[in-house]
């Protein structure tokens, strides 16, 4: 099968040398930053398409790695072409928008598939199987942190415009209420609560959900660190058991030297260490399930789930009161 | 000079003994414990005079009390203490309710005697430099702080903390009230509003208590912080569980892991195997050391009635939270305390 990478960006350079282990195709990229898909196209040796309808004609995947805000758009237009999408998280910036994107491509008979990569990395998803097995008994207490800095792209750096990426909440939080819902199952209470930087960019917010199974949670996010930091950690306790990760636990190697000062990435993207790299295990996935006709391990439906709570934790900071879901 | 422990209901007061045997010209007179054979074991063990009433034990003459019963008993036995002239020195939470709770507070001021609240965090190396870290500005504006206490259920060491009469609650009345009091003391700002999903399902053997909680705390200037108060860690953790706080500023963050100092001991026979073993110095040891300076100076506690009060209002602001399902004000917030 062929493919196409639209957006040349963080998510479309990770994404493009993902799709490098399939046994797909990559035959082009689209961006509207020329200059990148270009740089994008010279590295993988392939086109550089300069309009989107011409890339739909050329591929029968397309893999949206553009801002949030344009999802909508590229995932209909594809859809309508009649060509499987996979399209980076969050699925959308309204729940609407998300049902109609989800809605299209069922007519059209299309997959979609939503990158909640959190899934895919190695120790969530043992996690996520030792809870399954039972071995921690039922889910009571969850906690989950994933706290970066703000986001470093020193032109066009749309994370920051709540507009284009739904801000710190719905972009980078998601993550977490989508691992809290694989282990908990559905989301009954959502209330937040968040600190901003005079800026307006640098921000850190605490969340606390309530299940439905009557487990609570609490998940902590934020844009706030000093640039290079990124952390991340789970706490899962149950009627039986425990389960602690934390990113400060060391590395499997660990390179001991004076300390130089490197420059951070622009986007902070927590390391999975030795392991296979998750982007990778998502887009083998998703091959695989579209080549085959298999269902996906995380659904549309579980992305558009995951944004409604992300969504109530924003009305929430706006209403000061928890929001019923 | 001669001090008491006024019943061994509490676990710490195993701990407290052991501290004020370690204090040059303090006499441990001994502990009052009215069950009886409580009591009497708890005189083998640890090899102290037992008084088969408190009353006995403040008639021995005694210069100040540690106050070590069920919560719900504090009340009658601050007040026996302050009637004999005794200052004291009270575990907390310092009650179940407002009401006993100052009523603790006017025996003490009637009869003169001095009522310090035993919060020993405020004494632990952590927390003095963390405050130290925040007070000094260098984290810029506090956009949030994350606060963690966690512990075993302890009803296996004494049974009293499941039971709501004695103790008030459960995990939201046994640990809420260490995070506020380290929060209002690092910032120097009283908790305007309270946010709590309460749990009660870690536990396997029915209690009529809460296991677990969440709160989210409001302060005045909208400042948020995090109480995570669950007893969630299970009987076979290394260690009974830990105090820890995050601080996140515009510029930086600090990270508090009170009791980070410990080496981890394998060792089959025991109870805890591995088990965190913790080195440095114990809070608690500076904090029976700042009471018996506050006897002897005749001074102010360092902690407070007022700073026990307000833990608790917290701690029950919580309760209402998680009935209610919505954010509790904290009656009387906002004030900035008079120091």
């Amino acid at each position: 099968m062929r493919v196409g990478i639209i957006g040349a960006g963080t998510m479309g350079v990770v994404h493009a040398a993902a799709w490098g282990t399939t046994g797909a195709q990559l035959a082009g990229c689209f961006s509207a930053r020329k200059s990148q898909c270009d740089q994008l196209a010279e590295l993988h040796k392939i086109q550089s398409f300069s309009r989107y309808p011409d890339l739909l004609e050329q591929v029968d995947i397309v893999d949206i790695c553009t801002p949030t805000a344009t999802h909508k758009s590229m995932v209909m237009e594809a859809a309508r072409a009649g060509k499987h999408v996979l399209c980076e998280k969050p699925v959308a910036l309204r729940e609407e928008d998300a049902k109609e994107m989800i809605d299209t491509c069922e007519k059209a008979g299309v997959r979609f598939f939503v990158g909640m990569v959190v899934r895919f990395f190695p120790q969530y998803r043992l996690a996520r199987d030792l809870v399954t097995e039972g071995r921690i008994g039922n889910v009571t207490v969850l906690r989950l942190r994933r706290i970066s800095y703000p986001p470093q792209k020193s032109t066009d750096n749309w994370y920051i415009d709540e507009d284009c990426s739904g801000g710190m909440i719905v972009d980078l939080m998601i993550h977490d209420f989508d691992f809290a819902r694989w282990l908990a199952g559905d989301v009954q209470r959502v209330f937040a609560r968040r600190g901003r930087g005079d800026d307006g960019v640098a921000q850190y917010s605490q969340t606390i959900l309530r299940f439905s199974s009557g487990a609570i949670g609490l998940i902590e996010g934020g844009w706030v660190y000093p640039p290079g930091i990124f952390r991340t950690g789970f706490d899962l306790s149950g009627t039986d058991g425990l389960i602690e990760w934390s990113s400060d636990q060391p590395d499997p190697v660990s390179i001991l030297r004076s300390r130089e000062v490197d420059l951070p990435d622009a986007v902070g993207l927590p390391d999975s260490g030795l392991s296979d790299d998750p982007y990778a295990l998502e887009i083998r996935h998703a091959y695989e399930a579209i080549r085959t006709g298999k269902p996906f391990d995380v659904t549309a439906e579980d992305a558009l789930r995951s944004l409604r709570i992300a969504l109530a934790a924003r009305e929430s900071l706006e209403t000061n009161l928890p929001v019923e879901l | 000079m001669r001090i008491g422990i006024l019943s061994f209901d509490h676990l710490h007061a195993e701990n407290y003994q052991d501290k004020l045997r370690k204090i040059p010209d303090v006499e441990l007179v001994g502990f009052s414990h009215e069950n009886q054979r409580e009591g009497a074991e708890y005189a083998a063990r640890f090899g102290l005079r037992w008084f088969q009433t408190h009353s006995e034990l403040l008639a021995a003459g005694l210069h100040g009390a540690i106050v070590c019963s069920t919560t719900s008993n504090h009340r009658e036995l601050v007040e026996l203490s302050a009637i004999a002239g005794v200052h004291v020195l009270c575990e907390k939470p310092i009650a179940t309710d407002l009401a006993d709770a100052e009523a603790m507070r006017d025996v003490c001021t009637k009869h003169g005697v001095h009522f310090m609240t035993a919060f020993p965090m405020r004494f632990a190396s952590s927390a003095v430099a963390l405050r130290a870290i925040v007070q000094k500005g260098d984290l810029g504006k506090i956009l949030g702080i994350n606060g963690v206490n966690h512990s075993e259920i302890p009803t296996a060491h004494r049974e009293w903390f499941g039971d709501r009469a004695l103790a008030g609650g459960g995990a939201v009345m046994d640990h809420t009230v260490h995070l506020v009091d380290l929060f209002r003391w690092i910032l120097n700002v009283e908790i305007a509003e309270v946010y709590a999903e309460i749990h009660s399902g870690l536990c396997v053997s029915p209690m009529n208590v809460e296991t677990a909680g969440l709160l989210l705390l409001t302060f005045p200037s909208g400042m948020h912080a995090s109480i995570d108060c669950s007893w969630s860690r299970p009987a076979s953790y290394p260690r009974w569980g830990h105090l820890k706080m995050e601080v996140i500023g515009e510029k930086g963050a600090v990270a508090m892991d009170s009791f980070a100092e410990y080496v981890t001991l394998y060792s089959p026979g025991a109870s805890r195997n591995p088990s965190w073993v913790g080195f440095g110095p114990d809070p608690n040891q500076a904090m029976i050391e700042a009471f018996i300076k506050v006897i002897r100076g005749n001074r102010k506690p360092p902690v407070t009635w007022e700073d026990g009060y307000e833990a608790l209002k917290v701690a029950l602001a919580a309760y209402q939270s998680g009935e209610l399902q919505r954010p509790v004000k904290v009656t009387g917030a906002g004030h900035r305390r008079d120091r």
